[in-house]
């Protein structure tokens, strides 16, 4: 009998050591392992692998159910019920049920949570029983479930034994360097800008598809190298491939590229609320940003098709919207983007009395989305040419966000994927005026009365078709007043040797859980 | 040749007494240069590379850093060939905003060679006199300096560079960080090369403080400053000479280093070490020319400096006479 043990227990060893270690490289950390502190791809996307939430999105992007395994509207659109999941787990072995929500829902939505605009709608959150939970609604919510597929479920035990009930974004806390989700894979070990280790959770209440023992994470912020890695198996994945070396890579024996496009418009923000300009040689001069005007010229002025042709090495699509029209409510009405005409461009500037321009400062990073550091090289050539000087400075994404939250701007690149995948996500987050939940990556404090009276009618409207025409109004006010200029959608670029199968979804999110490695 | 020897009997003829210029030329020194192959085309190729610099609005046929002067459709033209949209020619192809790349070259150079004097030129100045003062005085004096210089010599010079440049960055108001880059790169890269001096001119002031010229001055009440600055400067400035051109060598690539490294000049501004790490983002994709002529560049650059800071050392070395 015991022998046999050993024999199988060997086997079992010599098994489980063969590959099926992972090891994926991406251009950006995650900046923390708290799911609530951070609202951006790179932070949401990891962790969509060790925290979960009541519903999850599929290959397709189409919601399923997680940790809830069901649920309905409440009354005439009251709000909806969610019934949980029972017998999960969290990866200290703390099970889950509704107090855990609840507290999800208050850390959340909390002051300190850079995701709070998600529960802008909700009213309040009730516990029905240990497996049961009502989320009210201010109004009725058709979309509510579609959009909290990322509001990832924390511990309350946990989070109070370790001092952590609110997230912290600036100077963080227990929670920034450690995990507790109930996903498919649990964090062993983390070091911030060095490698991040994950291993599956055995505890998992799904079935795993992926045949990974151990998962490793490792920041590589120069492509190129990243590239070398992957080329010389250093690596089994990575993202993104920088789009130059796109078309070599996939010539190349042992790797392969996965392309598609990126649920992710590029655009340039303006500080709109902005008194007097923050940088550049006009320093302390009127914001001339604050004019239309000057907003449109900036627009007629880009050559977008030349950043696309040669930046983008034709695999990005120019975008007229702050939405990709792949996304649900994007306006068939308004998909034409201001053309570039430099004529145009001056005779706009000359009218709002800028005829021998300006100067101001614009800023940039350099490791976020692809080539931006070169496109906003390429912008402020085009710029130069209608007569403005944008002083450039482009920096890594760590310090990006804090600067733009300090106003430290006179306008900016900025790259938004939908998380809702719906267009009403951006006006949301972009477009609504700055105030408590709303608006909170408005950076530049675009304020339009319109926009905040049709973003709640927006939100609660059930019927397709007036919805569409109130997203429709909105994609005219915002093209109109150029609150933004919508440049291009991302193309998703990856790279991966032959043998790994993966799934590649819209959101540049990558799935450990669907990695197979053969 | 023919010049030298045709120089040589001008000279001879005249009883007069000798010009400036043919007394160099016939000096030991000049004798050594034109009997060293090496050193005449280290001089070549480094003049020519600083005459370029220097007249780089005359020569280059674009300027990169006016913004409005570039079109993105130009952007990856091979080296002398036509860009397929536009019909520009480039001698030395374009990058991926469709700047040229020899002009590129020529006003990086500028930068490189800038950052590279004056980081040495102030290097030089802080370790001659602290080297002086420490030879001079002797003493606790000595002892604190030199142990100082000790320390910072086991900090690798480019990460007390890095040090100092990530410290400016954070102290400097953002508006400032572009003009100020270039200055940080040059007290950075200044403040982490003065040990080499301050160690050769502490070792040869020792030896010259104990001669007899220095007690006489001593003896006739000439102050410490004007003894170190007017009687044991000019000796010991040999030396300095070499380490300075050696120095310079290692500074211009010192800023490249920290230029692809992402801390040394802001892309508005490139020196020749932004432009290898741009180039560096195109290797793969058979961009080849972007990467390669500003490297050769500062291969070209760095190694005629160095053949001439060796040439240097040897030919003012009395024992190798």
């Amino acid at each position: 009998m015991r022998p046999l043990k050993i024999t199988l227990a060997l086997l079992a060893l010599s098994l489980s050591a063969q590959a099926e270690e992972f090891r994926w490289a991406g251009q950006t950390d995650p900046q923390t392992m708290d799911p609530h502190a951070v609202s951006s791809a790179p932070v949401l996307g990891f962790l969509n692998n060790v925290y979960e939430g009541l519903v999850r999105r599929d290959a397709e992007m189409k919601i399923e159910p997680a940790l809830a395994t069901s649920w309905e509207p409440i009354g005439d659109g009251e709000g909806w019920r969610f019934v949980l999941r029972e017998g999960v787990t969290f990866h200290d072995g703390a099970a889950f049920d509704a107090d855990d929500v609840i507290f999800s829902y208050e850390r959340a939505s909390s002051e300190q949570s850079d995701v709070a605009s998600w529960f802008a709608p909700v009213s309040r959150v009730e516990k029905v029983d240990a497996y049961t939970v009502d989320i009210f609604t201010t109004a009725p919510n058709p979309i509510f479930p579609d959009s909290i597929a990322n509001w990832m479920m924390v511990d309350s035990g946990w989070a109070a034994a370790n001092d952590t009930t609110r997230p912290d974004k600036d100077q963080g806390n227990y929670a920034t360097l450690n995990a507790n989700g109930t996903g498919a894979f649990r964090v062993t070990d983390r070091q911030p800008g060095l490698q991040t280790v994950l291993e599956p959770f055995d505890g998992w209440w799904g079935e795993a598809e992926h045949n990974i023992t151990k998962a490793t994470f490792t920041p590589i912020q120069n492509p190129a190298t990243a590239v070398a890695a992957l080329i010389s198996g250093d690596v089994d994945f990575i993202n993104p491939v920088p789009i130059q070396d796109a078309e070599r890579l996939d010539g190349r024996d042992g790797v392969k590229v996965i392309k598609g496009i990126e649920a992710r418009v590029i655009m340039l923000g303006f500080g709109h609320d902005h008194e007097t300009l923050n940088f550049g040689a006009d320093e302390g001069a009127p914001n001339p940003f604050a004019d239309v005007r000057v907003r449109r010229a900036v627009a007629h002025a880009i050559n977008v098709p030349a950043i696309l042709q040669t930046i983008m090495r034709g695999n990005a699509e120019p975008a007229s919207q702050l939405v990709s029209p792949a996304m649900r409510g994007y306006s068939d009405a308004h998909a034409e983007r201001p053309e570039y005409d430099v004529e145009r461009a001056r005779a706009l500037l000359d009218e709002a009395g800028y005829g021998d321009g300006f100067s101001f400062g614009l800023k940039c990073t350099n490791d976020r989305y692809l080539n931006d550091e070169s496109v906003c090289q390429a912008i402020v050539s085009m710029l130069a040419q209608v007569g403005i000087e944008a002083v450039l400075e482009s920096m890594p994404v760590r310090n990006y966000w804090p600067e733009l939250r300090e106003d430290a701007f006179d306008a900016f690149l900025l790259g938004w994927s939908p998380g809702t995948f719906d267009a009403e996500h951006p006006i949301r987050f972009l477009v609504a005026t700055p105030e408590g939940n709303l608006g909170t990556w408005n950076f530049g404090g675009y304020s339009n009365a319109r926009i905040d009276e049709l973003l709640p009618a927006i939100q609660s409207e059930i019927d397709d078709a007036e919805r569409q025409a109130m997203l429709d109004e909105a994609a005219a006010i915002i093209q109109d007043e150029m609150a933004y200029v919508p440049l291009y959608v991302q193309p998703l670029v990856w790279g991966a040797r032959e043998t790994i199968e993966l799934v590649q979804r819209p959101d540049d999110f990558f799935i450990l859980r669907w990695v197979r490695v053969n | 040749m023919t010049d030298a020897t045709q120089a040589a009997d001008a000279t001879a003829e005249k009883p007069t007494p000798k010009s400036r210029f043919s007394r160099a030329w016939q000096s030991d020194f000049a004798w050594k240069f034109r009997h060293s192959p090496v050193a005449i085309v280290a001089t070549l190729v480094m003049l020519v590379i600083v005459l370029s610099a220097i007249f780089a609005p005359l020569i280059a046929p674009h300027n990169p850093f006016d913004p409005s002067s570039l079109n993105l459709m130009n952007g990856f033209t091979p080296p002398g060939a036509a860009n397929q949209f536009t019909g520009d020619l480039f001698l030395l192809g374009t990058d991926d905003q469709g700047r040229d790349v020899f002009s590129t070259i020529l006003y990086g150079l500028r930068i490189s060679l800038f950052v590279g004097v004056a980081a040495v030129l102030f290097a030089m100045i802080l370790g001659v006199t602290l080297g002086l003062i420490a030879g001079y005085v002797g003493g606790w004096t000595d002892t604190i300096i030199m142990r100082i210089a000790d320390i910072q010599l086991t900090f690798p010079s480019i990460l007390v560079a890095m040090l100092i440049f990530g410290i400016a960055k954070g102290v400097t108001p953002v508006e400032y960080r572009d003009q100020m880059a270039i200055w940080v790169l040059i007290f950075a890269i200044g403040l982490s090369d003065w040990v080499q001096f301050a160690r050769v001119v502490r070792g040869a002031t020792l030896v010259q403080a104990g001669r007899e010229y220095v007690a006489a001055a001593r003896l006739i009440g000439r102050s410490g400053p004007a003894i170190m600055m007017r009687h044991i400067l000019p000796n010991v400035l040999s030396p300095v000479l070499v380490i300075a051109t050696i120095s310079l060598a290692l500074a211009i690539i010192a800023e490249a280093t920290l230029s692809f490294l992402g801390v040394g000049a802001p892309p508005t501004q490139p020196s020749l070490g932004t432009l290898i790490r741009i180039g560096q983002g195109f290797l793969f994709s058979g961009e080849w020319w972007i990467l390669l002529f500003p490297s050769v560049t500062l291969l070209a650059l760095a190694l005629s400096v160095n053949l001439l800071g060796d040439w240097l050392r040897d030919a003012l070395n009395p024992r190798l006479k």
